[in-house]
């Protein structure tokens, strides 16, 4: 019998705003233990939620990437429990009004396949505390509490671990280009929880479903569900009976592994936030928030490619947003040099940032800069080998390019007449040089090249001197 | 609807973790007969029943939304002024997990 794997995704992200969903707590990451907690946050009484415009923003921004209906009227819900993670005894979340609904993306598939995943929703809510386990006794800091959060759930119609793993991934490169969050699955300000079950090929029926969770980074996602699906089909085929559980994806094992078994399920007792009324947001609002977006990977994909990148030199640059964040400020000086300056920024750069341990953003070189430095290659007056020198010096500080060529007395001879002279001489040098080449062996010309390169310590410009050296030959 | 007596108050107090003097649980068992007595004048409306729960009284819509500033927080020393138990800046509660 033939399986077909059953996959829905539930993905948390955590805004990178300036303050908390509903309180004025500020939101930052690896600071000192409860030292950015507002009122609210600990649910002092009294106190009383008011939604954050930027959340709302973002989050309209986040649903208009994803093709989907944005509601008008914002209202909350709480979602009750009673746990140490949450001081006021509920979260408040949008249970019953998500502000982004019935959305899609379409994904592209190893084999060229495009898949279009179908989103059930996205709503906005604030995150818990953070908790830490020892071993008789539990450690609370409220600094995460009220975070802003969105959650995007998308419907079961996902089919294989690659199909999922780039629907997370492109989930993330829609937020970190949104400018909504850092999305760093491995720091946990995106997080994301798998169902996965599988039934016979063909049936309309789902399977018994397993929650998979702790799945930190777009690799693990995949890993996790190939394991969990053939883990099922090999239950059922030895017939036995998959079980609804909740696993966690083990790291060094790369397998799943039992967390708990799920009992009926966590009545929440959901009701409306009555603190909050509902608001209305104007054509006004949503349309602005949609037209001032950070421009996303999606459009940058494209007019990378229009400007003579290839598919997979596009990808590489939309890795990083701050890396692509500086090819657009040199395109900017010249869109005709992208290519040139993709090269220099993959290559070069960030050979030189990866061992400083910095990212783009502390990177000296200016866009213009560097356009002088491409120029300087371009018209003769610097080798590759010369402007990778005078890169290595730019790189420290960010001195004009033409200044420390001359500092350091790189120039490339360009001067035809001149490099004549030295051809002629080197070529009188190797007489045998002139006999292989009329006997056919074209490579008395690198040759001759070659020994010319030796003579100048490189300062003559190659294109040239081989062009030289190949009229020199055929004269003899 | 249930009845509520001396024992019932001192018992909800006890799951909410308070207790209060003989007094305060008698002022607070009149406030319940009044509150108790206004729900049944409700309760003898017509169609009352049909009503729809409802969070807010009439349709009421707001556009206000906060400027996403950080305000001050808490001092730390504030923020766990009512912990019982601190260990480096955490609170510290009996584990409950696994």
């Amino acid at each position: 019998m033939n399986f077909e794997a059953v996959i829905g995704i539930e993905i948390h992200v955590e805004m990178k705003t300036n303050s908390k969903s509903f309180s004025g707590g500020p939101v930052k990451f690896g600071q000192e233990p409860n030292t950015l907690v507002a009122p609210l946050d600990m649910a002092f009484p009294g106190t009383m939620p008011i939604l954050n415009k930027q959340v709302v923003i973002n989050a309209i921004r986040v649903s208009n990437a994803l093709n989907m209906t944005i509601d008008h009227e914002l209202w909350f819900d709480r979602k009750n429990y009673f746990y140490s993670d949450l001081p006021k005894g509920f979260q408040i979340t949008q249970d019953k009004r998500p502000i982004g609904s019935n959305g899609s993306l379409t994904v592209k598939l190893s084999d060229g396949r495009l898949k279009t995943i179908e989103i059930e929703r996205l709503h906005i809510e604030e995150d818990t505390c953070k908790q830490l386990h020892l071993d008789d006794i539990t450690l609370v800091d409220y600094n995460r509490a009220g975070t802003p959060l969105i959650e995007i759930v998308s419907r079961p119609n996902i089919r294989s671990g690659e199909e999922a793993m780039k629907y997370v991934e492109t989930i993330r490169q829609i937020v970190v280009f949104a400018g909504v969050s850092d999305g760093k699955m491995e720091e946990g300000s995106m997080r994301c929880d798998v169902n996965v079950s599988v039934r016979p090929f063909g049936s309309d029926k789902f399977g018994t479903k397993v929650e998979v969770k702790n799945l930190n980074s777009v690799a693990n996602v995949r890993t996790a569900i190939d394991y969990e699906v053939e883990r099922q089909t090999k239950l059922i085929l030895s017939g036995g009976a998959v079980e609804q559980e909740t696993r966690r994806f083990d790291e060094k094992t790369q397998t799943t592994i039992m967390m708990r078994k799920k009992t009926d399920a966590v009545d929440y007792k959901y009701f409306t936030e009555p603190n909050i009324l509902p608001i209305r947001l104007s054509d006004e609002f949503i349309q602005n928030a949609i037209d001032t977006c950070p421009e996303l990977a999606s459009s940058k994909q494209e007019r990378y490619t229009s400007n003579g990148l290839s598919d997979e030199e596009a990808d590489q640059m939309l890795q990083n947003l701050l890396m692509a964040d500086y090819l657009d400020e040199c395109i900017k000086v010249n869109p005709k040099h992208t290519k040139l300056f993709w090269n220099w920024i993959t290559g070069e750069a960030t050979a030189f940032l990866n061992k400083k341990f910095q990212s783009f953003d502390k990177f000296k070189v200016t866009p213009d800069n560097l356009e002088k430095l491409i120029n300087m290659v371009e018209n003769g007056t610097l080798s590759m080998k010369m402007a990778r020198q005078v890169f290595e010096v730019m790189c420290e500080e960010n001195k004009d390019a033409e200044q420390i060529a001359s500092d350091l007395g790189l120039k490339q001879d360009s001067n035809e007449d001149e490099i004549k002279k030295i051809v002629e001489a080197t070529v009188d040098e190797f007489p045998q040089a002139v006999v292989d080449f009329k006997a056919g062996k074209d490579r008395a010309v690198g040759f001759i090249v070659g020994q010319i390169m030796k003579k100048t310590k490189g300062k003559v410009n190659p294109q040239i001197a081989s062009k030289l050296v190949l009229e020199a030959l055929k004269s003899r | 609807m249930v009845k509520y007596d001396l024992d019932l108050l001192k018992k909800c107090a006890n799951n909410l973790m308070f207790d209060m003097s003989n007094d305060q649980y008698n002022v607070l068992l009149k406030e319940f007969d009044v509150l108790t007595k206004q729900m049944e004048v409700l309760g003898e409306i017509d169609g009352v029943n049909d009503v729809e729960p409802m969070t807010f009284p009439y349709p009421v819509y707001t556009t206000y939304l906060r400027e996403d500033v950080a305000e001050t927080p808490l001092s730390k020393k504030e923020a766990l002024r009512n912990a019982k138990d601190v260990e480096d800046g955490q609170i510290v509660l009996p584990k409950v997990v696994g």
